[in-house]
């Protein structure tokens, strides 16, 4: 395995606003200014969203997963509204790793923020050789592993099984020495399992969770309503469901956690803080409120500031600990 | 036939997210609305065949945003633009709950998005609107014909020729037929209704009306159609077209779920060098030459 490097991005990409509440959260071997990312699949490659959102505030970009070489993606129709959430069968639909390397690297690395880069594979190999590749940019934050896309037949799993998860992890762990994220899929019987097989593989930090697999259906025409039948649902429908996962995973796992699902407001976020997660990605709210990531950053100070909490680590898993260790 | 002033066309739109209030809503037929929205930034930006998503500023049901075009722009007395109109036509959850929206009802918004419609060079522009789909067209016409600037981009007007403009309307029947007096008070343009039904105007589809169009050989034939409406009828439009060797121009309504490029819902095909690609309708269109996309499966 190699030999760990720090990557301490919080001086290179300091918070701008002036803050009394320490905000630098730790994840593995990243350091970051504050813990408040952008989920895969929600922000494009963040040249989408440079109209709306301030980069020099945000905790860190996670563009959209990429995989060895390009995909079409599903048939249309790809998305669908359900009550306070969506469902999405995009299918990985992206350009492939090449493209990644010469179109979108030197953009999202120019950028203000840390950005990272999402990776799914059909077999370990094939993992480990995008990490082999993107390993010639330590430009990058670092890498989360996509090992629970729903919309995806054909390849294996990973996330599902933990034994394959950790195999997965390591591979790429002794292929690269960025830091390394795996993302896991709440389609389980017990998440639990997959996290320890992430963290025993040797990830940085796990972040939890992808979309859950569901359904919509046009009665009338008896047919399903997405052109791939199934997709994934996400959004505020899915914030209880994705919070019992983090407050599971905080409990058995050492390794940081970065929460997901459904966060909209600076009180999801706190939830997901004091629940075990050392810091969140912000997803379908990118949708349909494009700026609200970075007003998220302004409002965590705010709200650290009115519960006179110097550090946001004394929030962090909070619920783990005595009341008395709280803010 | 157009100039090219949309080099720079999507890939990073140059929107921005407002709140806003609703100023007025007034009825334009059976089920169709015209909302208008104090957004003055927005107002000034946004051209012809542009859109905007909207959604209430509160709540999580309904959650995304929804497309719209733009109607038209509000012009005060100054001649400064203060607000803008969209027309909608009610068929679901956002759109049934908008047609209660009164005057001081709080939006959230963000925009302008997509490319646009380019501006015309030709002579005679032939507009073809299926339902509601006809909206787009009063700010074409008004732009085409030299009397109203949209946008804040000064190059777009560079040598602009006014042109003739006409508009093929179709709809089901009497009964859905829009109030058109916006497009009557501009005067000289001819304005071609059709129903399905054949309750007003000619009977039969709006296609008809194009068909007979295209196949004159005096003035009345145009040299560029604008289409928008449902997807068979536009596709054949494009069709009447390619055999017309008239070009044609489609404004696409896929569904969409951000309207700015992030979610790759609105997905299209596109032709490409060894057969097409999925391409984002928000960022790429929503207006594209008819002859670039592979409707016929190519
Ligand atoms: C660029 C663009 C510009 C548009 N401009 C206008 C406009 O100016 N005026 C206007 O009235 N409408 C316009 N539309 C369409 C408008 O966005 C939809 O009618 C609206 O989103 C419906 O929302 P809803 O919640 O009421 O319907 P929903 O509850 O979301 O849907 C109701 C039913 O309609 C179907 N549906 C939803 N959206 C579409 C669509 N775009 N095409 C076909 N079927 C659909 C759904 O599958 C469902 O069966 C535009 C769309 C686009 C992409
Ligand atoms: C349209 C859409 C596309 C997505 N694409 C990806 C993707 O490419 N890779 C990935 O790891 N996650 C993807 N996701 C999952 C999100 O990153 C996130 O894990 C999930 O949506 C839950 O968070 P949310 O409820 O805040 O959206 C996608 C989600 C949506 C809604
Ligand atoms: S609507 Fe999201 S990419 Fe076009």
């Amino acid at each position: 395995m190699p030999q760990l490097a720090s990557f301490d991005l919080s001086s290179r990409f300091s918070t701008l606003a002036t803050t009394t509440a320490k905000l630098e959260v730790q994840l593995g071997r990243l350091r970051l200014r504050n813990p408040i990312l952008v989920a895969s699949g929600t922000f494009g490659y963040a040249r989408e969203m440079a109209a709306f959102v301030d980069f020099a505030k945000i905790g860190g970009i996670i563009p959209k997963t990429i995989t060895p070489v390009g995909r079409i993606g599903n048939p249309p129709p790809r998305t669908v509204e359900t009550a306070s959430g969506m469902l999405n069968s995009i299918g990985l639909d992206n350009d492939g790793l090449d493209t990644f390397i010469t179109k979108h690297i030197p953009y999202l690395t120019s950028l203000a923020a840390p950005a990272f880069a999402n990776i799914a594979g059909r077999t370990i190999e094939e993992y480990a050789e995008m990490a082999r590749r993107l390993d010639e940019f330590p430009q990058l934050a670092g890498l989360e592993l996509n090992i629970s896309c729903p919309n995806v037949t054909g390849g294996v799993d990973f996330g599902t099984n933990p034994e394959s998860a950790e195999k997965v992890v390591r591979s790429v762990r002794e292929a690269c020495s960025l830091p390394v994220v795996a993302k896991l899929t709440p389609n389980v019987t017990d998440i639990t399992a997959v996290a320890k097989a992430a963290a025993a593989g040797g990830a940085d930090a796990v972040s939890l969770v992808n979309t859950f697999q569901g359904m919509a259906i046009n009665w009338r025409k008896r047919k399903p309503v997405l052109g791939n039948v199934l997709g994934g649902l996400s959004g505020p429908a899915i914030k209880p469901l994705a919070l019992r996962c983090v407050y599971q995973v905080a409990k058995a796992v050492d390794i940081p956690i970065i929460g997901i699902g459904g966060i909209s407001t600076i009180d999801d976020v706190m939830e997901f803080l004091v629940a075990g997660a050392s810091a969140v990605q912000i997803g379908t709210a990118n949708f349909y409120n494009p700026g609200v990531s970075a007003r998220l950053v302004d409002e965590l100070a705010a709200i650290l500031a009115a519960e006179d909490c110097s550090d946001i680590h004394e929030i962090i898993g909070s619920i783990h600990r005595p009341p008395a260790t709280g803010c | 036939m157009v100039a090219n002033t949309s080099g720079e066309c999507g890939m990073v739109p140059h929107a921005d997210q407002h709140q806003a209030r609703v100023l007025a809503q007034r009825v334009l037929a059976h089920g169709t609305y015209a909302v208008r929205i104090d957004a003055r930034e927005l107002s000034t930006n946004i051209l012809p065949g542009q859109f905007f998503m909207i959604r209430p500023a509160t709540g999580t049901d309904p959650l995304l945003g929804r497309p719209f075009a733009l109607y038209d722009t509000i012009v005060d007395d100054h001649g400064d633009v203060t607000a803008f109109e969209f027309a909608y036509h009610v068929i679901g959850k956002m759109t049934g709950l908008m047609s209660h929206w009164e005057p001081g009802e709080q939006v959230e918004l963000w925009g302008p998005l997509g490319n646009g419609f380019p501006v015309y060079t030709g002579k005679h522009l032939l507009c073809v609107g299926g339902g509601i789909g006809y909206t787009p067209f009063l700010a074409v016409a008004r732009e085409t014909l030299g009397l109203r600037k949209y946008g804040n981009k000064p190059s777009r007007y560079e040598n602009f020729q006014p042109a003739k403009v006409t508009l093929a309307y179709g709809v089901q029947s009497k009964r859905h037929r829009a109030d058109l007096s916006d497009f009557e008070s501009m005067g000289t343009m001819p304005l071609l209704i059709s129903t399905d039904d054949g309750s007003e105007g000619r009977a039969g589809f709006v296609t008809e009306t194009v068909r007979e169009l295209l196949d004159s050989s005096h003035e009345d034939r145009p040299d560029g159609v604008y289409c928008c409406g449902p997807e068979p009828m536009m596709y054949t439009v494009a069709r009447l077209c390619r055999d017309a060797r008239v070009p044609c121009w489609l404004s696409l309504e896929t569904p969409m779920a951000c309207g700015f490029g992030a979610c790759f819902s609105c997905v299209t095909r596109v032709k490409t060098d060894d057969g097409w690609d999925y391409r984002r309708t928000c960022i790429e269109g929503p207006i594209f030459p008819a002859d670039s996309l592979a409707y016929d499966g190519v």
